[in-house]
């Protein structure tokens, strides 16, 4: 219960100061905005072009998920450390009774709070603009866990870089740096067959891999079969997969929330 | 833990409280270093129970150092105990911490910000009530960002108090805050030290400590230098009072008033001078023809005992005002070092 409450004291004003940036909050919304309406309305897709783009609008629809779950946890989580660092927020905290997976859950609920807007904001003007289609089945609704799982991924993530740059400018070029490539080396907007043969293995090694396909097989129906037979639907699998590296980044993020100076 | 050595030369603030178990902080022979830089050099000290201690130092003494060694958010060698346990393992239920350089969320009101942490402790004290007693009960709905320093300072002393600590950390907790509202913070202080809260203070602000602190340490090049009562380090340290004249004479135009006395640019020094003997020294002044301005009575403050352990002098260029140096005398430099001119009612001293 103690927990609870102190999760629920850190949510609230993490949420509140949020909210009450207004320029970060329009850009969080405006960012998926701009993507969909770039790719998927002025480039489009050309599915019998080749190249870049060349599958179904439908297809892109993780991609373009992935963008939010992906950039903003890892930004926000990560320049909300270097704020908290720089304004001895830490040191005042370590002598309270929060933990510090607690503050990270705190800030990784607001994120699937802002995330899970933003991705319905996506879902509804890929429908509208680019025409994808979203089947309406109940496997729809795991969406719902890729999205908080993903994002909880990424917050651990951030906090890890957070964590280990040395400042807030440190803190937007690390993160730009990181998921950059994970972005395009995903499996989201790049399909397998445009990278070489040697390096398609590691695209298993990012965690967004995960993340992509698993929506995909929900949205899409495209379904690549996991590594290791799970024994579960790919959607499942996918996801549980997603819930264990999200477990593994988030307590590492969290253990290297700084307590110290 | 085997009872820390007590750097302390005076006697502990609160008789009351030492008997009743493990003193409230305690620390032996702490170390702490950043690379090549010594910020704590064997700090020991010893804070009983409802105790009220300033450290004073200058900057890079090591005081943020010492406080964060002693709440355990640095990692510091040696031994230091809160409450008869590790820092990192009191209750922090029972601890208040307010850091140097505090900068909690910005745009939260003064409520929100301490309900925030209110709502991190299991028990709290209502916000409002807190926001009354640092005086911004009219302030608690504006953001924090957009009140003025000295009110963010004071958001920031509450949310130190809203867990309603046994041991409280303020590092410089009136920084930025102006003379009202810092006599009004020494009231809440000294409600708290009345009411059994142990107090560890630290501040630049020699008046604010001497008038707080049942005992002060000074630290200086991460070494405690000094510890003691504020009366007993000025009566150890603080040299003797004394009389300053303005006037441009000389010390040899003025007969012997058996007292030393000492020539500035545009003063006369008077060393040792008891109040009752200012008489004496005014009818020799006029005796000798002396023309002379304001007079003005200092008695040795817990700043000359700063600047004295600190070895912190500093005379003002062209020599006015009471600055001594090269004299020989075993008087500190003492008002100079505020740039406090020697008139009525400095650093506490009694004006004629």
């Amino acid at each position: 219960m103690s927990a609870t409450k102190r999760v629920g004291s850190e949510f609230r004003a993490a949420w509140r100061s949020f909210l009450r940036r207004r320029t970060a909050v329009f850009f969080t919304f405006f960012f998926p905005v701009l993507l969909v309406v770039i790719f998927g309305a002025l480039v489009q897709t050309q599915p019998t072009g080749g190249g870049l783009f060349s599958e179904p609008a439908g297809y892109y629809l993780p991609g373009y998920l992935a963008v939010v779950v992906l950039f903003t946890p890892l930004s926000r989580v990560g320049s909300e450390i270097a704020r908290h660092r720089d304004g001895n927020r830490f040191e005042k905290l370590a002598t309270t009774p929060l933990k510090r997976w607690e503050w990270l859950l705190g800030g990784t609920l607001v994120n699937v709070a802002v995330i899970g807007l933003a991705g319905l904001l996506i879902l509804g003007l890929s429908i509208l603009v680019t025409g994808a289609g979203i089947p309406l089945a109940a496997e729809t609704l795991l969406l719902v866990p890729y999205v908080a799982l993903g994002v909880a991924l990424f917050c651990g993530l951030g906090a890890v870089i957070g964590s280990l740059a040395d400042s807030q400018d440190g803190v937007i070029a690390a993160s730009n740096a990181v998921a950059l490539p994970l972005l395009f080396l995903s499996d989201t907007f790049v399909t397998l067959d445009l990278l070489p043969e040697w390096f398609r293995p590691l695209v298993l090694a990012s965690p967004l891999t995960y993340f992509a396909r698993g929506v995909r097989a929900i949205t899409y129906g495209e379904t690549t079969p996991l590594p290791v037979d799970l024994g579960v639907a790919p959607a499942v699998g996918y996801l549980l997969v997603l819930a264990v590296l999200s477990a593994v980044l988030f307590a590492v993020g969290a253990a290297l929330v700084p307590r110290t100076d | 833990m085997d009872g820390p050595t007590d750097a302390s030369a005076g006697s502990g603030g609160s008789e009351l409280a030492a008997d009743s178990g493990p003193p409230a902080i305690a620390a032996a022979d702490v170390h702490r270093s950043y690379g090549d830089t010594v910020a704590l050099d064997g700090v020991s000290l010893s804070v009983s129970r409802g105790e009220v201690f300033g450290l004073i130092g200058p900057n890079g003494a090591g005081k943020t150092t010492l406080v964060r060694a002693l709440t355990g958010t640095t990692k510091a060698t040696g031994e230091v105990q809160v409450l008869g346990s590790p820092p990192t393992d009191v209750d922090p239920q029972r601890i208040g911490l307010l850091p140097q350089s505090f900068s909690p969320p910005e745009r939260l009101t003064a409520r929100e910000l301490v309900a925030y942490y209110a709502g991190l402790y299991d028990e709290a004290r209502d916000p409002d009530a807190v926001l009354d007693d640092v005086g911004l009960a009219d302030a608690s709905d504006t953001w924090y960002e957009k009140l003025s320093g000295g009110q963010q300072r004071r958001v920031c002393v509450a949310t130190a108090l809203v867990n309603d600590p046994d041991v409280l950390f303020l590092d410089e907790p009136t920084t930025g805050i102006d003379p009202a509202g810092r006599r009004a913070l020494w009231e809440l202080i000294e409600g708290l030290a009345a009411g059994g809260t142990t107090v560890f203070l630290t501040s630049h602000a020699m008046d604010e400590v001497e008038r707080l602190a049942d005992r002060v340490g000074l630290l200086n090049g991460g070494r405690l230098v000094a510890t003691g009562a504020p009366a007993d380090l000025i009566a150890e340290h603080g040299g003797a009072p004394r009389l300053v004249v303005d006037t441009a004479a000389g010390s040899n135009e003025v007969g012997d008033v058996g007292y030393p006395v000492e020539a500035t640019a545009e003063t006369l020094v008077f060393h040792g001078v008891d109040p009752v003997d200012i008489g004496q020294v005014v009818a020799a002044l006029d005796a000798a023809g002396v023309d002379y301005g304001a007079l003005a009575w200092k008695q040795p403050s817990l700043e000359e005992v700063y600047l004295t352990l600190a070895g912190e002098r500093y005379d003002r260029p062209g020599g006015k005002g009471d600055g001594l140096g090269g004299t020989g005398e075993s008087v500190p430099a003492a008002a100079s070092a505020t740039g406090g001119e020697g008139t009525a009612g400095d650093a506490g001293g009694d004006s004629r």
